[in-house]
């Protein structure tokens, strides 16, 4: 079995001349939480539908589970739990009818647990899917995405909206269930401090383009602001990336955006003639836009890790 | 997972198939025991002439039921953009077949209406010398028109609204050609060719024309 549960190569999708995907190639470890980031737009979404097979791609190859998408995706589909932007169920059935509805398609399904997360989510039975609240929706498509035992979730924007008590309690199902059954999860999501509580791998997407795409760890301890003191003109020979440099007000020193920094990259800036005053750290979200910040400014470069 | 199906499909179309149900139950006893009414101040020709009336009832039903079933089925995955129904683990080619097949169950409940109100009917009703009921041949007619009808709006309601609006524009671009054509004054008729050819056999709406009646000579 291969160490990868999604494998996208060159993958290209375009949707007349207002959306395109251009040679996407992203890799999922098998049992990772992979959290896919990028603004509104970006084109996770439509990556995700790639990912299931629901769009057709103009070019590359995508496979999921050690199955070719889209020519092999009811077999892949099967061990895949879907959990999509918009709950997209039949409003006319009640919660139980919709769960024994999408139990029949599922071989691997799990009745008794999907009792129990339902008592444990507290949806009611009978009431109609129509008539639930936003939140409660969401459980519900937890609950099917969950009970159906899967090797791979993918859950596209799953707690969006949501309050603080419901996003807990789903997460925390979608949790246990990764650590009982060492699934992997490709969640997107504009919660980045949710994912970056949850998430053991992150990948960024803008504008159609994989920006970044690296451990949970290496993204946030790589991510730094640096305050440098006659900086190099010419950065390439530094061990780090430069993703943008600009002067800070009036204290003669640069405010450098910098990935891939560590400590003993110090000792390399001294000798190339700078002078390292402050290191500051980034959270995932202070990364994130500032990643975006670099990729899209004038010297726009690929990104990838 | 046909269970699954048939039974979503009953909850948005139970209304269709009970009042269709119903209606079609009904359209034989009350146009044969209208006729009988009928039959009792006149004659037999009044007889079939009162019978005939009623003939445009059938297809129009058979056609009503195909359409609003095909309709609707479909209504409910075009809301969700089909995202729900291509996520399933199931071949495009199968969820299409079992929500025809669905379909097609559903409308046996009218179909068996009509023969039920057709048998019914023949039964109750003492008709004039020289005439005799044809029970089996309507409903099976009936039934061949509902399938026709569902068939084909199920086909185009399954298609995306690009391929429905292709089809559309087809026949609202041949009855414009045809509209020009007679203005300009020419004897060029090309919408009754297509008529001729959609409407009598073997054409597909074929089953749709000619005299619908129960009793006949």
């Amino acid at each position: 079995m291969s160490e990868y549960a999604v494998e996208i190569d060159h993958l290209t999708y375009r949707v007349k001349r207002a959306f395109t995907l251009e040679d996407l190639c992203l890799r999922i470890p098998a049992g990772s939480i992979y959290g896919f980031l990028g603004p509104n737009g970006s084109g996770k979404t439509t990556t995700i539908r790639l990912v299931l097979g629901l769009l057709r791609p103009a070019a590359g190859a995508i496979s999921v589970l050690g199955h070719a998408i889209p020519a092999e995706a009811p077999r892949a589909l099967k061990r895949i739990g879907y959990v999509p932007e918009a709950p997209h169920l039949d409003p006319t059935l009640s919660v139980s009818e919709a769960i024994w509805f999408h139990s029949r398609f599922y071989p691997s399904w799990d009745a008794a647990w999907a009792e129990r997360l339902r008592e444990a989510f507290e949806l009611d039975p009978v009431r109609p899917f129509g008539r639930l609240s936003k939140g409660q929706k969401g459980k519900l498509m937890m609950l099917l995405a969950l009970a159906q035992r899967p090797d791979l979730l993918v859950l596209d924007e799953p707690t969006d909206g949501l309050d603080p008590v419901v996003r807990r309690d789903m997460l925390g199902a979608l949790l246990d269930y990764v650590a009982q059954h060492e699934a992997t999860v490709f969640i997107s999501s504009h919660l980045i401090h949710e994912l970056e509580r949850i998430c053991d791998w992150v990948g960024v997407m803008d504008g159609g383009r994989l920006v970044a795409d690296v451990g949970m760890e290496r993204f946030k301890t790589g991510m730094k602001r640096l305050r440098v003191a006659h900086g190099p003109h010419d950065t390439a020979a530094l061990p780090f990336r430069v993703l943008t440099r600009s002067p800070d007000n009036g204290s003669g020193t640069e405010s450098w955006l910098v990935r891939d920094w560590a400590p003993e990259m110090a000792s390399a800036l001294a000798a190339a003639g700078g002078d390292l005053q402050q290191v500051i750290d980034l959270d995932l979200e202070e990364g994130f836009v500032e990643l975006l910040r670099s990729f899209r400014g004038p010297a726009r470069e690929p990104a990838h890790v | 997972m046909y269970r699954a199906i048939l039974f979503q499909q009953w909850r948005w179309t139970r209304l269709v198939v009970v009042l269709g149900t119903l209606a079609a139950f009904a359209v034989p006893l009350f146009s044969l025991r209208g006729a009988a009414a009928v039959m009792d101040h006149g004659t037999a020709a009044g007889f079939l002439g009162d019978l005939q009336s009623w003939g445009i009832a059938y297809p129009t039903l058979a056609g009503a039921l195909g359409v609003l079933m095909a309709v609707t089925l479909w209504a409910p995955d075009h809301r969700g953009r089909h995202v729900y129904a291509l996520a399933l683990p199931v071949p495009r080619w199968r969820y299409v077949t079992l929500r025809y097949l669905a379909g097609l169950t559903l409308l046996a409940a009218p179909a068996a209406g009509l023969a039920l109100g057709a048998f019914l009917a023949s039964a109750t009703v003492s008709l004039p010398p020289g005439l005799h009921p044809y029970p089996l041949a309507l409903s099976c007619r009936f039934a061949l028109a509902v399938l026709v009808a569902f068939t084909l709006f199920f086909s185009i309601s399954a298609g995306t609204a690009r391929t429905a609006g292709v089809i559309l524009g087809l026949a609202a671009t041949l009855v414009v050609a045809q509209i020009l054509l007679s203005a300009a004054g020419t004897d060029a008729d090309i919408l009754m060719p297509v008529l001729n050819g959609v409407l009598s056999p073997p054409g597909p709406f074929a089953v749709f024309t000619g005299r619908w009646m129960l009793v006949d000579v």
